[in-house]
This record gives structure tokens, sequence and C-alpha cells, in this order.
């Protein structure tokens, strides 16, 4: 893989970034005070109850996504952009035919522990852990997983992360990123089919997921033709591995803040207790999860919290914004939810969605992002790097970078 | 930990009472008998809704209303934290038994459309939040005692089992012959590596903040019932010279005493005999503590400290209030409202509470008992299959409130009060002198016509009853005493319960099978709960003193 300096697009720091950073606080007051605030047709729904409600009714509150994964995947559609219809269910439930939950602990686990492994010992006691570690890890495993390696010449993680950028954290629909789309996505739609043409020549289907639905096509399954293999591949690679160099990292600044907290996950580590230590890495995140909110469209006129003091009515057409962050902070639903504790019930984690659009490979993330820290964290002395570096710094809506020590 | 109890109360659609208890019935099947290979039994409930100690559904048919549907839940912390656990556990069978009930008529209607029609995904916890009943009464026999604590107890206190046990029947068992200091220490460092949490101190049961906050809960509470019950004496004092007043009221006093102590005794065949456990003077002994307000002299003390402060209290707020609406300056106020608020005070014990206990006794001679009301052999069977199963039992019942201005006043009031003064009164498990109930709890139903009762307790039903009966008849008699029924009472407090053989027939007849109960630990008894948590304690101590540690092995 080509390494390129200039994976994220933005500058660390800025304006934005600070006021990401006071989003916990007014959400914690607008949940007290102001629980559904709006602003013309955009609304906010900002409590636990609401936004469940909001993610579980999928037919009054469609995912926007459609249209900018037109330009992505040439107007083949995709589950993510879709309603509940016959051909979601037709398209997801061929993709789970190939993507095993059984994969994870026999094919993806041991790869991440060890690639995790590999990148903590050569950065022989220091490590920059956005790029270098969760980065490399995480793109290396789904690529081969997926069976999708770099176009020639090019960085596969640019790619993703460019069209990451685009489909979901663009939303002034900069000139600049969209030249860059337009040229892009052709390119790795063409890519996706060339190795698509390539196997196909070969008759070497293999035993990843590409090798698996070239299978079924060649069976005469449904939901396999070329056009929907390469358009359900490239969006696991550009929905998937993106997301984890976001959140690793910003857990990991969650836990260097707290000294007790990151004792206790190191020992877990060292341990092997891979509950335990998803419990802390789950936990960290909820301080600071994925995004602060994920966008819906009402497609008619409806109600929220219907009977409450804060019943609103939501108009045909309004950008509906469900803030899961905010949801798993609401003292409502979430017992102490300022305090640190690594032994919360499911429902009190939305990091994945929630309802018919739930993140197609939670169960890989459930297992995997842990692990990926877990050679990291079982390394004594585990601390920041002095100075500025040692902090994470963001770039926009990604992580940009954190430096540690250890011994 | 503070604990809650609260119950939610739905009015059941008649044609679905049957398929609501199918429900219940199946999900009972499934927690009892869960699938092979997974978790234990309820263990869908103990895992998931991890802040609960006890919880039931129960359908209460009746011939007066359509059946009710009752969740009683017994949980730690705030309402809300547990509603969302129940939904995330338990939620597509709630929802599928919320649409067997009633929609609400009042603003709670939409909600419960929106939660109930076809499809729906609404979440339930902001209905079930939106229908919850407050208790009148509740008592927590394991107050301050969050269910992990209650559970890792026990389990440390089956590892002292352990470690105490003779290795071999031929070898000498090593602790005989310690010494208790010496068996303090070998235990804790034995059990210390497996429980770290010895470690740590042991987590406050009641807060200053919870115990001032019942403190003055009651004591508002004694203040504005005193205001109330001065209001017609205070009224009389404003126009009334005070010596005109204090003979006016004395005489009245002196008559209505009278006809109270005509009145006095039971109607032919219907006293019954009380021993102790009741409200009575006996339980004053200047044997008790001196901090104690059961010694007589403190409890003197604390009502003059009180009908002072009354005093003092009602004259200021009276006075600012007569310089709002007079325009008049407070020096020339602030006498006469002493006067009349002291003269107010006077009138409550020398004639308004004499005359609300003569009105009451003349309603309670006129009373009907329900002497033997009829038992449904099917429901009684149906109770026995599900009694004595585990260390503990559950009740549920329900019945009708007597009608009447006086009645109703007294009641809410009585409920009132005694709920607040349980608050105050049971820290440590006891009611009266007994300790088997984990958590229970009385709440006005049916729009205040009917009364619910739920009970989590110790050992059987009728061991249960009878303790109640021996100990505690006199809270019992004013907590039921206004139910139609009830067997025959005398000033509010006597007689009543301790009419044993009908109470519990009386008892029994209002009950409901608990179609569906849940026990978060089922092999402790609130006394093994207590002994659990201080061995702990003792355990939580790097040493004990000579005194503490032979006080503390007894319990071993
Ligand atoms: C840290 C890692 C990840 C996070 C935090 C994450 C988060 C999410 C979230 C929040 C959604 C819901 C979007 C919405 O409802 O608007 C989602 C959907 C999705 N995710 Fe993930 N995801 C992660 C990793 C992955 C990976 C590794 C894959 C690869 C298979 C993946 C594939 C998808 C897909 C295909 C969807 C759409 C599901 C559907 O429409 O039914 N994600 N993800």
């Amino acid at each position: 893989m080509p390494r390129d300096e200039n994976i994220l697009r933005q500058k660390a720091g800025g304006p934005m970034v600070w006021l990401m950073a006071l989003a916990p606080l007014v959400f914690r007051l607008l949940r007290a005070v102001w629980p559904i605030p709006h602003f013309g047709k955009t609304f906010v729904v900002t409590r636990y109850d609401d936004v469940r409600a909001v993610f579980l009714d999928d037919r009054t509150y469609r995912v926007p996504y459609r249209e900018k994964l037109d330009v992505i995947m040439g107007g083949q559609p995709f589950f993510l952009g879709m309603d509940d219809t016959a051909d979601y269910r037709r398209d997801t439930g061929a993709m789970r035919q190939v993507v095993l939950r059984s994969d994870v602990p026999t094919l993806l686990a041991p790869d991440v522990e060890r690639l995790a492994q590999d990148a903590v010992d050569k950065g022989n006691g220091q490590l920059e852990v956005v790029d270098s570690l969760v980065r490399h890890v995480t793109f290396k495993v789904f690529g081969k997983y997926f069976g999708i390696t770099d176009p020639p010449g090019e960085d596969l993680r640019v790619w993703a992360t460019r069209l990451f950028e685009f489909q979901f954290a663009d939303a002034g629909n900069d000139p600049a990123l969209r030249s860059e789309v337009d040229h892009i996505a052709p390119a790795l739609c063409a890519h996706v089919l060339a190795l698509i043409e390539a196997r196909l020549q070969s008759g070497m289907f293999g035993d990843d997921v590409l090798g698996r639905c070239l299978t079924m096509q060649a069976k005469g399954e449904i939901g396999f033709s070329d056009d929907q293999i390469r358009t359900a591949l490239i969006g696991f690679m550009v929905g998937g591995p993106p997301q984890p160099p976001m959140v690793l990292p910003q857990a990991l600044e969650q836990l260097l803040r707290r000294p007790d907290a990151l004792a206790q996950a190191q020992q877990a580590a060292r341990d092997g207790d891979d509950a335990l230590l998803a419990g802390f890495v789950f936990e960290a995140m909820r301080f600071d999860p994925l995004a602060p909110a994920l966008p819906r469209v009402a497609t008619q006129k409806s109600v929220i919290a219907v009977g409450t003091r804060h019943m609103t009515t939501i108009p045909s057409g309004a950008n509906v914004y469900a803030a899961f962050s905010s949801a798993m902070m609401d003292e409502r639903r979430i017992p102490s939810p300022l305090q640190f504790n690594p032994r919360r019930q499911p429902h009190e984690y939305i990091h994945f969605g929630h309802g018919l659009h739930t993140c197609f490979g939670i169960h890989m993330n459930q297992a995997l992002l842990p692990l990926m820290l877990k050679p990291l964290l079982k390394r004594s002395g585990l601390r920041r790097a002095p100075g500025r570096p040692g902090h994470l710094s963001k770039s926009g809506a990604f992580s940009n970078a954190i430096n540690v020590l250890y011994d | 930990m503070k604990q809650t109890t609260l119950s939610v109360v739905l009015e059941v659609q008649p044609q679905s009472a049957d398929n609501l208890s199918a429900l219940i019935g199946e999900l009972r099947h499934r927690e009892d008998k869960p699938p092979p290979g997974s978790s234990e039994q309820y263990g869908r409930l103990k895992n998931g809704v991890p802040v609960l100690h006890f919880m039931s559904l129960s359908v209460f048919p009746s011939a007066d209303y359509d059946p009710i549907f009752v969740i009683e839940a017994n949980f730690d912390g705030p309402a809300g934290v547990f509603w969302g656990q129940l939904e995330a556990t338990l939620g597509i069978e709630l929802r599928a038994m919320l649409r067997c009930c009633k929609k609400p008529a009042d603003q709670d209607g939409p909600l419960y459309l929106a939660v109930t029609s076809p499809d729906s995904r609404v979440p339930l916890a902001p209905y079930l939040e939106a229908r919850t009943l407050r208790p009148s009464v509740f008592h927590h026999g394991t107050r301050g005692m969050d269910r992990d604590r209650i559970l890792r107890e026990g389990e440390l206190f089956l590892a002292t089992r352990r470690v105490l046990t003779q290795s071999s029947p031929t070898l000498a068992n090593p602790y005989r012959a310690m010494t208790a200091e010496q068996i303090h220490a070998n235990l804790r460092a034995a059990l210390q590596p497996d429980f770290p949490w010895l470690d740590i101190p042991a987590p406050i049961r009641i807060s200053r903040i919870e115990r001032a906050g019942d403190l003055a809960r009651l004591i508002i509470f004694l203040f504005l019932l005193l205001a109330c019950l001065s209001i017609p004496g205070a009224v009389i004092a404003f126009i009334s010279p005070w010596q005109r007043f204090l003979v006016i009221f004395a005489v009245l006093g002196c008559v209505v005493a009278f006809a109270l102590y005509l009145m006095r005794a039971p109607l032919e065949g219907l006293g019954a005999p009380s021993r102790s456990g009741g409200l009575t003077a006996s339980s004053l002994s200047r044997r008790n503590k001196l901090t104690s307000l059961a010694h007589p002299a403190t409890l003197a003390i604390a009502v003059m400290v009180l009908l002072a402060l009354y005093i003092a209290v009602a004259s200021a707020i009276g006075t600012a209030l007569a310089v709002l609406f007079t325009g008049l300056p407070v020096e020339t106020l602030w006498c006469p409202t002493i006067r009349v608020v002291a003269l107010g005070l006077v009138s409550v014990f020398l004639f308004t509470i004499p005359a609300l206990v003569f009105w009451l006794r003349r309603l309670e001679r006129r009373d009907a008992s329900h002497d033997a009301p009829p038992i449904d052999s099917d429901m009684m069977l149906k109770m026995g299959q599900r009694e004595d199963r585990i260390a503990q039992n559950h009740m549920g019942s329900v019945v009708l409130v007597k009608p009447g201005v006086l009645r109703t006043l007294l009641f809410r009031t009585g409920h009132r009060g005694l709920g607040l003064v349980l608050r105050v009164v049971a820290t440590d498990g006891y009611l009266g002198s007994m300790r088997t109930i984990h958590f229970a709890h009385w709440a006005f139903v049916n729009n205040g016509s009917r009364l619910m009762f739920f009970s989590n307790f110790d050992h059987s039903w009728e061991s249960y009853l009878d303790d109640f009966i021996e100990k505690a008849h006199g809270g019992l008699t004013l907590a039921w005493g206004s139910c139609i029924g009830f067997p025959p009472t005398r000033f509010l407090v006597l007689d009543g319960a301790s009419h044993g053989r009908k109470f519990k027939a009386w008892a029994r007849h209002s009950m409901a099978v608990s179609r569906f109960w849940f026990a978060a630990y089922k092999d402790y008894t609130v006394d093994q709960i207590e002994r659990h948590a201080r061995i702990a304690n003792g355990l939580r101590q790097i040493a004990l003193t000579k005194k503490e540690a032979d006080a503390w092995v007894r319990d071993l």
C-alpha cells in the first residue's frame, strides 16, 4: 500500500472542532429544556426515547443517503439508501450469505490481533494510533476479507476516506471534494469490476467475500450480478473501514483522560478478558462517539413524543437529526450517564445506529474494535507522548493523530 | 442506594382478559423453563434488568369493575432507568399485554394508541411512566441495599461457609481453637483475594440527605395536619375572648369525651383480644434508650418542642398573611395571631380530634363486615400451586374502599401519615417487631375507590399473616380498616386485624393469583440479608476490637 501523508483533506483543528467539543454540554441543556429543538425545517431529537422512535420508524424517517450514493455507485442502488422494501431485504439477505458472523472469530479476529501486535511492536515504544495502528490494521484486514486490493498506483485508504467524507461528512457540499469524488467514484467502480473480471477469468474464486459472491453468482443465486457485487463491496469499503480510525482514537483519548479506567482496561487486555475489554472500549466511545447525530428526512407529517409535554409535530420533508450521542447520555434512561461504567447493558449503546439501518458490520465491530487496541493496551507504561501530539487532534469529523509512548 | 416501589394499573378490555392472562402465563412459562442452553430460570429478567429486586404481573378480576392489569415493581434507583431496562428486556411481551388494555380516557390516550397500534415501534417506557402509580404507603425491608450488594454479600456468605467447613472429618477444624479476632483476621485474609470489594467501605444505606428529607416531610405533614384541624377553633378564636373560648371548648370536650367513653367498648361479640405489636401505649417504656422516641420522656419532650415550633411557625406565617391582607403593621398583628394559633391548637386536642373520633366511632358501630367471604376454590388451587416454591412468597390484593366524607379524609390522611412515619421509623427492616417483608406497598386505584396491596415476604402466607396479626395489627388496621368487609374496627386502630381468622379469610378473598412473579434473590430472607450485611461489614474492617469481634462472630 503506498503511503500517502494526506489521507485527510482538512487541516487539524479549526472552529468546528472546538464547537463539536461543546456538543455534550449543549445536548444536556437541550434534553432538559428543549428536547426537540428546531430551526426552520430542521429538527433535532435529543432524548433516548425519541431517538429510538425516529430510528425505529423508518417509514416516516427515511435515510437521506440515496442521492450521494448514486454518485458513488454510478446509479446502482445500495441498501444503505433504501427503504424497507423487497429490494432491501434481497440485497441485505444476499450479503448476509457471504459476510458470515462465524468469520469474525475464525478469519478476522486473529488477523486483527496479529497486525495490531505487529504495529505496536514496530512502533518500538512510540506510536501514532490513528494511522499507524488503526487505519493500517483496518484497511489491511477488511481489504483482504472483502477481496478489494489497492487500485493500481492509488491508495484505497484515501479513496474510501474521501468517498466516506462526501457521503457522510460533507453537509456543505464542498465543490473541491465533489470534483475529487467525480474522479474517484467511477475509478473505484472500474477497479472493483476489474477485480471481478480477473477472478472470473482465473476461475479461482477464493474464500474472501468477493470470491463467495462469485460462487453464489455461479450458482445462479439472486442478488449477485456483477453490478450488485461491486456496489455492495464498495459500500462496505466506503462505509466501514474509514470509521474505526475515527472512533478508536477517540476512545483511547477518553481512556487516557481516566487513568483508573485505563489501568483497568489494560488489566482486562492482559487477562485476555475480551468481553470486559469491549466494555471499556464501547464505554469510552460513549463519551465521544462517531458523530453527534444521524440524519433522516420525514416522508410525511408526523408527531414525535406523542402524549408527552415535548410532543412535536414534524412537517413532511423536514430534516430530522437523531442525536444518538445525546441519547447515550440521557439520564432519563441511562443510569448515571456521566459515570464511566464498563458493565452497562447493551441497550444503553447506540454506536452503530438502530432499527432498519443498524450497521451491517455491527458484529465485526463489536468483536474487532477492542482487539485493535488490545496489543497496545497490554503494554505497560502506556501514556501520552509529551505535548500536543500526545492529545487527540481532529480534522473535521475525522481523528487526525494521537501519539502514545509505552515500555 | 435508594429503592423505588411503584405500580402501573391498567384497565383491561373485558373480552381480552383471558388473552392477557394467557400472555402472562406464556411469559411465566418461558422464564420458568428457559430453552435448553440459554440462561438460568428468569435469567433474562435478572440480567436484563439489573436494578430489579421483585416484580409481578397480575390480573385482578372483579364483580364491580372490569379487570385490571397490574405491573408491580421494586427496584434500585430512578424509575426511568428501570423502564428503559424493562422495555429492552420484555418490550415485545409487554406491548402485546398493553394491547389487551383499554385506551385511557385522559391525556394518555394518544400515547396509548401510539404504542399499541399494529406494528407500532414507539417506545413503551414513556407510556408506562405516564401510567405509573406512586404507593400511598410502602415499606422496604432491606432499605438502602442495592440488588448487586445483596447478591455479592450472599456470595461472600457462602464463601465463608466453605472456608469455615472442616476440610476433612478426621482433621480438627482450626477455626474452633481461635479467638473471634483470629477468626476474623483469618477469614478476611482467605476471602479478600476473591472479594476485592472488601477493601472498599460499605456504601451508605440511607444518606443524611434522604433521612433529613424523610423527617422534613413528616414534620411538614404534621404541621399541615395541625393547621387543618385547628381551623374550626381558630375561626371561633377570632371572635371569642380567650377565657370564654377555653371554657366553651372545655365543656364541649367533656361532652364528647363522655360520649366516647360510653362508646369505647366493642359491640357485643365484635371485640378481639389484642396483644402487643399494635399502635398502643404499651410499646412506650422507660427502659428504652433515652435517644429513642419510644422512651416516654423523650416522646413528651419531642411533642412539646413540635407544638412550640408549630405555634412559632404558624404564627409567623399567619402574621405575614395578615399583614398582606390588612395592610396593618406587624406590631399590631403578631400578638392576636399568636393568640388565634394557640387557641386553635388547644381546640384540636380539646374538641376537634375527640369530635372526629366520636363521628368515626358512630360509623364503626354501624359498619358491616364480611364475615364469610366466598372463596373460589379454583383460584385457591392456583394460588396454592404458586406459593411456597422458594424462600419468599408474594401476595397481591385489591379491595373496595368504604364511602363517606370522614372515611375518605381519615383514610387518605392516615395513609399519608403512615407512609411518612414508616419512612422515618422503619429503617432497619423491622415493621413493628416483624422482619419478614422485603417490599410491600399500598396504592389507591380506580380513582381512589379501591385499595391495592402488594407484598413480597418471607416464609408462608399463613405465617406472614399470623405475624402481621400478632405484631403489626395496629398499623394494618389503620391501613386497611376503611375497606369494605374488613373485620370490625375500633378507634381506627383497634380490633380489626386482631380478628385473626376473619381477617385471613377477608385477605384471601381479596387476592388474585400472582400470575408472574420475579424474585432476584430467591434464597434469602430479610433476616439472612441483614446477617450477610453484618458479616460483610465486619470483613470490610481490617481489624476488629475484641468486643466487636465477639459480636461479629455470632453471625457466622
Ligand atoms: C467503527 C466502526 C463503525 C461504526 C461506528 C459504524 C456505524 C454505523 C452506523 C451508525 C450506521 C447507521 C447509519 C444510519 O442509520 O444512518 C451504519 C450502517 C452501516 N454500516 Fe457501519 N459502522 C462501522 C463499521 C462498519 C463496517 C466495518 C462495515 C462493513 C461491513 C459497516 C457497514 C455498514 C453498512 C453496510 C451500513 C448500512 C446498513 C443498512 O443500511 O442496513 N460498518 N454503520
